[in-house]
């Protein structure tokens, strides 16, 4: 028997199939459809999977087109999509409350379509599972190909099925010989489209996310590597040519509390750098501190240069520090163009990195500052004391031999010279010798057999690095707390040990008064107002070679006292 | 003529004082001493009249030892330093005589004439006692500084003043005077001092007289003139 091809019946599936998909667009917008987009583990998003397709199998059986005491329809669609981004349980579920649906409603096909629809849902539940846990790769399940494929074999499986339990047979037959090519294209073409439309919702979603993210990170990456303290038009130049460039904005202009620091893009003709701001809505930013946004439509920007200007709109993100403005990050658009929406965020978004930045040059520029002034400090350190003790003990050698005393005052205007001129943080230990020579030349000459020397260092550690004035003001506590407080003579080393993981300098004397102490939890060590020299010298050593490179005190009480100081390879 | 002492750590110090106060004329320097204990063990035997002395100097500095010589026989006081802004507030405000170093001349010479002055009416200074903390022994040819708070006792007999701590006897230069005067011992006996909590028990005697004993199981004699003071301190 043969019954030509029913095209009013194919005809009528596809518009069933378009008024589905309508309602699938529609649904696409709402929240509910997250667990659709994304393959999901999670119980309630297997729910969710599970009311809608069951309600897409339901309204299929609704639409259908009755024929012959049975109905076409597109009931497939909904249980072969339940299963494929459900599993084989929610699948399962899926066509079996089809079927249920459909069996309620009788015919001589009722109880092979339940059947029919259940398999198809666990046919296509079985496709996920395959996709998800044995190849490993759920993405693939959303193809368009992949849903034609399965819907046209679940299809094939369903006519099958009629065939085998609807009875009589003959009437199966004829029923299948008429709605079976109908029902294949539709469905199967209906599920690929389906497919392509979520697929196509989850690549925007994605696409447009990356896109705007990749945006943002390079903006910053690039403004990040530019930015140094202060806020020169140069730097600000740049930083306006990376943000026209990235945001592709019509133009962007920078200014401080008072002028136009940079201007690039649209109008550059008559907007220039170093003007003072002449615009209001800039103005009332700073005044404000808050973002001013004129989109050209409701709140016209009007050019405050010229008449002819082509700018039509202009976003304007005050800079904060501390509270205060300190500038504005202005984006305009031209009158032809919309101001996208996502450019507004990225602005705000920009004048939020901005401030980091000025932030951290301010941070460096704190940083600069203490390290200079822990310089002073050391400097400041030795000053009266010995400047006293030198002048007293030069006073007292000239009347005995003044070529001694000639050499005396040259050390000492070494010393001073060295420790004036000084303005590095870090130093060979040549140079530190050299300084502490100076220093231990003049203390000799003042306490004479009191105090005997003995600095024996290699030639090959002397390009090893250190802070600037860290020998010496330990030389200078060893004999002011150490050597000078005994009766005996004092004595004084210099010496390298091979200690791990920096060799050690070590300065040694043999009084052992150094009342021996734990360092505290930041290195450094509870001392008298004398023991500042020491701590500076800790602070340093850390500041600059790593927690690692402590200055450590080793004491045996009445013996000896060593300090213990690491040094650093130089850099070359 | 006037005998002087001078007490500094620093040779080059020394030299130049001694050239400075030989040039002024007038004085005739008995000895140099590099530090505090040196000097404390000589100076009975010199009979200086003028004692100049340096502050920072080991171990004992220039303030403390001045603090040990006894009133008696402590010869006139000039301190000698070069940059120490407490000590200097120090000696203004109890009016002794100082000098800077560098030395100026002029500034020297009016102390010197202030000197021969105060020498020649025997006048003495008045320094406000310190209560001391360290006393410096001699042990054989070892010095040894003595914590105040490890003293239990103190004597003299012909050889001196001796000390006594829980580890032994020690000899001191110190005078039982300036011991009495500046530290917490108290005098039980013409010639013996004892740290009241060193005390452990009194045995009342028949003549009004007792004796103690002391922790470390040293007797001491107590005379009657000074029972009653101890007695009054313990409130018996």
């Amino acid at each position: 028997m043969h019954t030509p091809f029913n095209w009013l019946l194919l005809l009528s599936l596809f518009q069933q199939m378009s008024v589905f998909l309508v309602i699938a667009y529609l649904f696409s917008k709402t929240p509910l459809f997250a667990p659709v987009v994304n393959v999901s583990l999670r119980l309630p998003h297997k729910v969710v999977i599970y009311f809608v397709f069951s309600a897409f199998c339901i309204l299929g059986t609704y639409f259908g087109q009755p024929v012959f005491d049975a109905i076409a329809n597109t009931r497939a669609v909904g249980a072969v999509l339940g299963g494929l981004f459900g599993g084989p349980v929610v699948g399962t579920l899926v066509g079996l409350t089809g079927g249920l649906h459909r069996y309620s409603l009788g015919g001589f096909t009722d109880l092979a379509c339940a059947i029919s629809t259940t398999a198809e849902g666990l046919l296509a539940g079985m496709v996920h599972f395959w996709f998800h846990k044995v190849r490993q790769s759920p993405k693939a399940l959303y193809s368009p190909a992949l849903a034609l494929v399965v819907t046209f074999t679940a299809e094939l499986l369903q006519m099958s099925i009629i065939l085998l339990v609807a009875k009589p047979f003959e009437q199966a037959l004829g029923l299948v010989n008429l709605i079976a090519a109908p029902m294949l294209f539709a469905n199967s073409i209906g599920a690929a489209l389906f497919m392509a439309m979520i697929r196509d919702r989850q690549s925007i979603y994605d696409k447009f996310s990356s896109t705007y993210s990749a945006k943002a990170l390079n903006l910053a990456s690039r403004m990040v590597g530019l930015f140094k303290p202060g806020f020169s038009t140069e730097q600000a130049r740049k930083m306006a040519d990376i943000i026209l460039e990235e945001t592709g904005v019509s133009a962007v202009a920078i200014t401080d509390r008072e002028n136009v620091l940079a201007f690039t893009g649209m109008g550059d003709d008559h907007h220039y750098t170093g003007e003072k701001i002449s615009a209001q809505i800039t103005l009332d930013a700073i005044a404000e501190n808050r973002v001013m946004f004129a989109d050209g439509i409701e709140t016209p920007y009007t050019c405050s240069h010229s008449e002819d200007c082509p700018l039509g709109s202009a976003l304007v993100i005050p800079l904060r520090s501390a509270d205060e403005v300190i500038g504005t990050v202005k984006l305009y658009e031209s009158k032809r163009r919309l101001f996208l929406n996502i450019n507004h965020t990225l602005g705000e978004g920009i004048a939020r990195i901005l401030e980091e930045l000025i932030l951290v040059g301010r941070y460096q520029q704190q940083k600069q500052l203490l390290t200079e002034s822990e310089l002073k400090l050391v400097r400041a350190q030795i000053n009266p004391h010995f400047l006293f003790n030198a002048l007293n003990t030069i006073s007292a050698v000239i009347k005995q031999d003044a070529d001694r005393a000639r050499e005396l005052t040259g050390d000492l205007a070494r010393f001073l010279r060295t420790n004036l001129k000084q303005n590095q943080d870090v130093t060979t230990l040549a140079q530190e010798l050299e300084l502490t020579n100076s220093y231990l030349q003049i203390e000799q000459a003042r306490f004479a057999e009191q105090l005997q020397v003995n600095v024996n260092i290699d030639e090959k550690w002397l390009d090893y690095r250190l802070p600037s004035f860290t020998i010496q003001p330990i030389v200078e506590n060893a004999i002011k707390h150490g050597t000078s407080q005994q009766l005996e003579a004092g004595k004084l080393s210099i010496y390298i040990e091979e200690r791990s993981p920096f060799p050690a300098l070590i300065i040694e004397d043999n009084a052992g008064l150094y009342q021996c102490k734990e360092p505290e939890a930041d290195g450094t060590f509870r001392l008298s107002e004398d023991g500042l020299g020491i701590n500076i010298v800790c602070t340093r050593l850390k500041n600059m070679f790593g927690k690692n490179a402590r200055l450590s005190i080793e004491c045996d009480k009445n013996e000896s006292t060593r300090v213990i100081i690491p040094l650093t390879e130089a850099v070359c | 003529m006037l005998n002087a002492i001078i007490v500094d750590d620093e040779p080059l110090a020394r030299q130049e004082l001694r050239d400075q106060l030989e040039q002024a004329g007038n004085f005739s320097i008995q000895a140099e001493f590099s530090n505090a204990i040196d000097c404390l063990k000589e100076i009975r035997k010199l009979n200086a009249d003028v004692l100049f002395v340096d502050i920072h100097m080991p171990k004992i500095t220039g303030l403390e030892m001045v603090n040990m010589l006894d009133e008696q026989e402590r010869p006139h006081i000039v301190f000698v330093t070069a940059y120490d802004e407490y000590a200097i507030q120090a000696f203004e405000d109890n009016a002794f005589d100082y000098l800077l170093k560098p030395i100026e001349p002029e500034r020297l010479q009016k102390t010197l004439t202030r000197l021969n002055q105060a020498v020649s009416r025997k006048t003495n200074q008045n320094i406000p006692a310190q209560p001391l903390t360290l006393i410096p022994c001699y042990q054989q040819n070892k010095v040894r500084l003595v914590q105040l708070s490890d003293v239990n006792y103190a004597f003299s007999d012909l050889t001196g003043v001796h000390i006594g701590t829980q580890a032994g006897e020690y000899h001191t230069q110190l005078t039982l005077s300036v011991l009495e005067e500046k530290t917490e011992l108290v005098r039980c006996h013409r010639q013996h001092l004892v740290h009241p909590q060193a005390i452990s028990e009194i045995e009342l005697l028949d003549n009004g007289s007792a004796n103690l004993l002391t922790k470390s199981g040293k007797s001491l004699p107590v005379s009657r003139r000074y029972l009653k003071e101890l007695k009054a301190l313990f409130g018996i």
